[in-house]
């Protein structure tokens, strides 16, 4: 990589320029060896101009009403003067490989906002490699001057545990009407929420949102909270009205200040910086150990033999991992 | 169920015929997933309650009216609108004089959107798919010399309906036609608009009280007047088949119903003044079986209400043969289409046809082509002799049949849509939506592999077709609209019009009725936008959530070698350049044609891309926008309603301007091969009408990038 091309993309998105910045993302997503090498300089160089924006994470099952949710939360942020960046991911087919990119439909306001950028992703590939790309991209939305970060995850899979990994705060959204099971939602999921919203609270869905918020406030209770100086709370809010949200900016700032007194934030953010890269070393390695020609080779032949019952699964798992030995660690 | 003494025997020598395949394989799975058998008897009329009755007389099965044609054949109402109000009015008094019987007016997009013809995102859109209408000042010239007393008008309105609605009122009190003299048809039928047509404005809660609020202005001041059309034909236009238009055309009227009840009106007040329109398809007996089930359900459907008089319970219904069957291809196949179609809409016992032209793939029907749908039912009427006999098909053993098993499937999903709590309530959870696009998609992945035939398309196409004559709407009537704006907002008296536009706010927000508040402010000539902007001051306007289908094409494609090569460049392209190709499918100004831009993009999602869906009704200036955001390879824009000359160029200008003109651009959907080169001139790399199938237009863009982007 030449130094122009770093300079194009560093000065694009720190000045701002909402092309090099799209460029940047499509670089840091490229699944080619060359761009990620370019990908990993210019985050790195990068890094110095991010850290300051507030990252939201957003999550609740489908049809919760998450994009809305963004749509009027972010137009509301904007009439701030807050400038707001979304990404969304989306599913890609594990049969086909391609995706339908649609979030955009439910953002209408916001997508053409000039204090806006929203960029929908496909999901392709690990789990690792969308934690891997949202997380650069945040960072990429950061370094160009974004104020607000929100992050759309759907709450069935995992994705929302790597997504509750690198923001500051994460909300979940319910709906009221789906009875007390959690809808879905695991309970592993609330337990990492910063504030419930019982959303779609309008219309004749009010008593119902009431009833829903009171019965999440209990169930809150038997969950540990995410850090001893912050309880969830549990609220109520409708995307399409708007009522509500300002609430929620409310307590997405108490959250940060109590946060940033207590010296939480930052802690919070190097232990994600920590767990991010064990994180990634594990994906590392297992993409480096099934790639290696030796383990493509052996693995089936004692894959086989545990099968057919000649050894055991024990020594199988052995002879696979002695030959890790082989190799030494270095620094730098 | 019994069977025929010798069917056995029968069935024995069909076996023969058949040279040992069994008889079973000659049944027909039909898309509505009817098991078509190949014969009929009496014993397939066993319980069926309906047969053997009499027209005129419930069920209602064989027919609304008692006589039928016998005494007064259908209204020849062919539906036509272009350009300015002027050009219109010449329109239809030549067509009346050539055997038209009722007008059925087409607005263009930008009224229906409840826009003037001087906003900035109808730039493409004015006077092009319809015609345009700012005023009463419109609405007078687009009736003059037509006596309104007389010649009944219906008219296709729905988002804009309540100045549309006043100005005809007014155009008449100025004509000196009074209200209760009107006789006539308002579609008003605004859940189909969230379904499939798309020219809502408002979200559906002030929607429904619009429609409400209509119907208790014309039960008392009009009572001539038919206050909404319930619509299947743009259900089944999109993709839904004739069991589905049937069930959810009816539950649409029985939440209509509901809405007036809770309005305060009791039945039989307004329940006579319902009418319906359904949409003819290439299915003949199919469509025929259509219309009698319809009669049958509606009429179990009103008297679950306990009306008094008998008429409420009554479907009568306007029908309207299928555009869509139509083919920009070898186009005068289409008259043959549109007969068969026009018969079955007459042997089903319509009240009323439009018969689309020849041309209905390329452009709004010029007078030659206009001449020749209208005479496809003059010859009908007139020189078939089909009019003769009182539903003639009645009593046929597969047509009585066939009757019977739409009125149990159809029952079946309104049951499905009542336990969802009607169809307002359905169409909140997007199921009928996503039933009739997948019905879409499975249909264009049937066409594509040749197993639904269409002839000029997938069977004896005719290669180096010339190119025939165009009917094309010059952008200028966009200046001539804003002229006389100008001119009319010039002699008001503004005073008593913003009054006026703040009464329909305020009857907005406190209640009253929206169709008095306004028609006053459009006899103060108000327009059209403006009256629609007083409301959505208080109402907001509508955003569509799009829920996209996928897998459903390629799995009704099943193993084919085809979508597998296509599939395999996708990966390739990944492999190469590091991402799949991304394509970000859009729809600019106010065209609502959505049915083959969701096809477009469930279908190549399947194929492999990576498929970005911007909101409907951008403007280039917010396509360019979403593109260079997400970075796309390549935008395909749809364009159905002639606005490609203004808008295509237009983005690939503000792509270039804003350093994303690597972006490449393609355009789709109804452009007439006359436009082509200049498409092309303007800077578009590939064109895709009608009839394309999809892994031809795959392949193609997969070209275009390879070429582009991989190493030679
Ligand atoms: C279906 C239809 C409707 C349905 C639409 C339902 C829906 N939700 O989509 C209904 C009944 C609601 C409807 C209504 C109207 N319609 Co209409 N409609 C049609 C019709 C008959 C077929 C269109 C269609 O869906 N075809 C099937 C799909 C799959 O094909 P397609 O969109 O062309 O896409 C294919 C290709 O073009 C290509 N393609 C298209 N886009 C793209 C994009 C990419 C990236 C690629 C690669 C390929 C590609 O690939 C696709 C697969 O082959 C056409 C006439 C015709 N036969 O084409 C008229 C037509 C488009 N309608 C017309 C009009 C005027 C209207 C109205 C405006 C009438 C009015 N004044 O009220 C209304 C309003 C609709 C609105 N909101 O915009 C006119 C437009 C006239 C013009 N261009 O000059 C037409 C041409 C009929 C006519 N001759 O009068 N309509
Ligand atoms: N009544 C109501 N509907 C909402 C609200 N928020 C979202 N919706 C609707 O719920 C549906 C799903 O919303 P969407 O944002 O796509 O959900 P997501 O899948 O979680 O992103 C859409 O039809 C929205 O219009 C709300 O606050 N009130
Ligand atoms: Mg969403």
């Amino acid at each position: 990589m030449t130094q122009k091309e770093l300079d194009y993309y560093v000065q694009g998105v720190t000045s701002q320029n909402r092309l090099v910045m799209a460029k940047t993302i499509t670089l840091i997503e490229s699944t080619l060896p060359a761009h990620q090498e370019t990908a990993r300089a210019v985050m790195d160089a990068l890094l110095p101009h991010t850290g300051k924006a507030v990252r939201l994470g957003i999550t609740g099952v489908p049809g919760a009403g998450k994009s809305t949710f963004i749509e009027s939360f972010g137009m509301m942020l904007t009439q701030k003067g807050l400038r707001v960046a979304v990404l969304a991911v989306d599913p890609s087919s594990p049969r086909t490989g391609g995706s339908i990119l649609a979030d955009k439909t439910r953002m209408e306001k916001l997508s053409v906002n000039e204090q806006a950028f929203i960029r929908p992703s496909p999901s392709s590939g690990t789990l690792g490699g969308v934690a891997r790309k949202t997380r650069e991209t945040m960072m990429i939305c950061e370094a160009a001057g974004y104020d607000v970060i929100m992050v759309e995850t759907v709450g069935v899979g995992q994705s929302e545990v790597a997504v509750a990994s690198m923001v500051d705060f994460f909300l979940v959204l319910m709906i009221a009407g789906a009875g007390d099971e959690l809808q879905g939602i695991k309970k592993g999921v609330l337990e990492l929420a910063d504030a419930i919203t019982v959303n779609k609270a309008d219309g004749d869905n009010i008593d119902r949102a009431k009833m829903a918020r009171q019965q999440y406030s209990t169930a809150m209770h038997l969950l540990s909270p995410p850090s001893p100086d912050w309880s969830t709370p549990v609220m109520m809010c409708s995307s399409l009205t708007g009522t509500g949200l300002a609430e929620i900016w409310d307590m997405v700032l108490k959250h940060r200040k109590i946060m940033e007194e207590k010296g939480e934030l930052e802690r919070k953010r190097h232990e994600q910086s920590r767990l991010w890269m064990w994180a990634l070393v594990k994906e590392g390695m297992e993409e480096w150990f099934y790639k290696n020609a030796q383990v493509v080779n052996l693995l089936p032949l004692i894959e086989k033999e545990v099968v057919g019952g000649r050894i055991t699964a024990t020594s199988g798992a052995a002879r696979i991992l002695s030959f890790l030995q082989n190799y030494s660690l270095t620094t730098t | 169920m019994a069977e025929h003494p010798q069917m056995k025997k029968w069935k024995e020598q069909a076996a023969k015929e058949l040279k040992g395949k069994p008889v079973e394989a000659l049944n027909w799975e039909s898309p509505e997933g009817i098991t078509v058998k190949p014969i009929y008897t009496a014993e397939d009329l066993e319980g069926l309650d309906f047969v053997n009755t009499l027209s005129g007389m419930a069920p209602y099965v064989r027919g609304p009216v008692g006589t039928m044609y016998t005494n007064h054949p259908w209204t020849i109402r062919q539906y036509a609108g272009f350009a300015t109000a002027t050009e219109s009015n010449a329109f239809y008094r030549r067509s009346l004089a050539a055997g038209n019987q009722g007008l059925s007016v087409a607005f263009d997009l930008a009224t229906h959107r409840g826009y003037d013809s001087d906003h900035p995102r109808v730039t493409g859109d004015v006077g092009k798919a319809g015609v345009a209408i700012d005023s009463v000042e419109d609405m007078k010239v687009l009736f003059d010399g037509i006596p309104l007393d007389r010649v009944t008008v219906s008219m296709t309105m729905n988002g804009a309906v309540l100045p549309i609605l006043a100005g005809y009122i007014v155009a008449a009190e100025e004509q000196g036609v009074k209200q209760e003299q009107l006789a006539g048809t308002i579609q008003n039928d605004i859940l189909k608009e969230f379904l499939t047509r798309n020219t809502y404005i408002y979200p559906p809660l002030p929607s429904m009280r619009i429609v409400s609020d209509i119907i208790a202005y014309c039960s008392k001041n009009m009572p001539r007047y038919n206050t909404i059309s319930i619509s299947g034909y743009h259900i089944m236009e999109a993709g839904a088949n004739s069991v589905l238009q049937t069930a959810f055309t009816l539950a649409d009227g029985k939440q209509y119903i509901r809405a007036a009840i809770d309005g305060g009106l009791s039945i039989d007040d307004f329940a006579p003044r319902l009418s319906f329109f359904f949409g003819i398809g290439m299915n003949f007996f199919m469509e025929i079986a259509m219309l009698r089930a319809a009669r049958y359900l509606w009429n179990k459907t009103v008297s679950e209400f306990n009306p008094k008089n008998p008429r409420s319970t009554i479907l009568r219904t306007h029908c309207q043969t299928s555009g869509w069957s139509l083919t920009e291809q070898d186009p005068y196949n289409n008259v043959i289409r549109t007969t068969l179609e026009a018969l079955a809409a007459a042997l089903g016992g319509t009240q009323s046809l439009h018969t689309n032209a020849l041309d209905e793939a390329t452009n709004l029907p010029t007078d030659f082509s206009a001449r020749i749908a209208r005479n496809t039912q003059i010859i009908i009427q007139e020189e078939s002799q089909v009019c003769h006999v009182v539903d003639p098909l009645g009593g046929s053993y597969f047509i009585e049949a066939l009757t019977g098993a739409i009125i149990r499937e159809a029952g079946k999903i309104m049951d499905e849509i009542e336990a969802l709590g009607g169809m307002a309530k359905a169409i909140e959870t997007g199921m009928p939506k996503l039933r009739i696009e997948e019905s879409a998609a499975r249909r264009q992945a049937r066409i594509d592999q040749g197993k639904d035939v269409i002839v000029g398309v997938n069977k004896y196409r005719v290669k180096d077709e010339a190119p025939g004559e165009v009917l094309e709407i010059p952008s200028t009537v966009r200046d001539e609209q804003i002229a006389k704006l100008k001119d009319i907002k010039s002699k008001r008296d503004s005073a008593a019009v913003k009054k006026s536009l703040e009464n329909i706010t305020k009857v907005a927000e406190k209640g009253g009725n929206l169709l008095e508040a306004t028609v006053q402010a459009m006899r103060l000539r108000a327009t059209v936008g403006e009256v629609s902007d007083a409301m959505e001051k208080v109402f907001g306007r509508y955003v569509a959530t799009s829920r996209m289908i996928s897998g459903v094409y390629s799995s009704e494609y099943g193993d084919s070698d085809v979508i597998k090569g296509l599939q395999k460049r996708t990966a390739t392209f990944l492999k190469e350049t590091g991402r799949r190709p991304r394509m970000l499918v859009t729809k600019m100004g106010q065209d609502g044609h959505d049915r083959g831009f969701k096809v477009v993009a469930t279908a190549f999602a399947d194929l492999g891309f990576d498929i970005d869906i911007s909101p409907m009704f951008q403007t280039p200036d917010e396509a360019a926008k979403m593109a260079l955001e997400n970075d796309v390879h390549i935008v395909g824009a749809s364009s159905l309603t002639a606005g490609h000359k203004t808008l295509v160029p237009e983005l690939i200008k503000k792509l270039r301007a804003s350093g994303a003109g690597e972006i490449l651009v393609i355009a789709g959907g109804v452009i007439p091969p006359t436009d082509y080169d200049f498409l092309y001139k303007a800077g578009v790399v590939g064109i895709f009408g009608p009839g394309t199938s999809i892994p031809d237009s795959a392949d193609k863009v997969l070209t275009l990038l390879e070429q582009k982007y991989l190493k030679k």
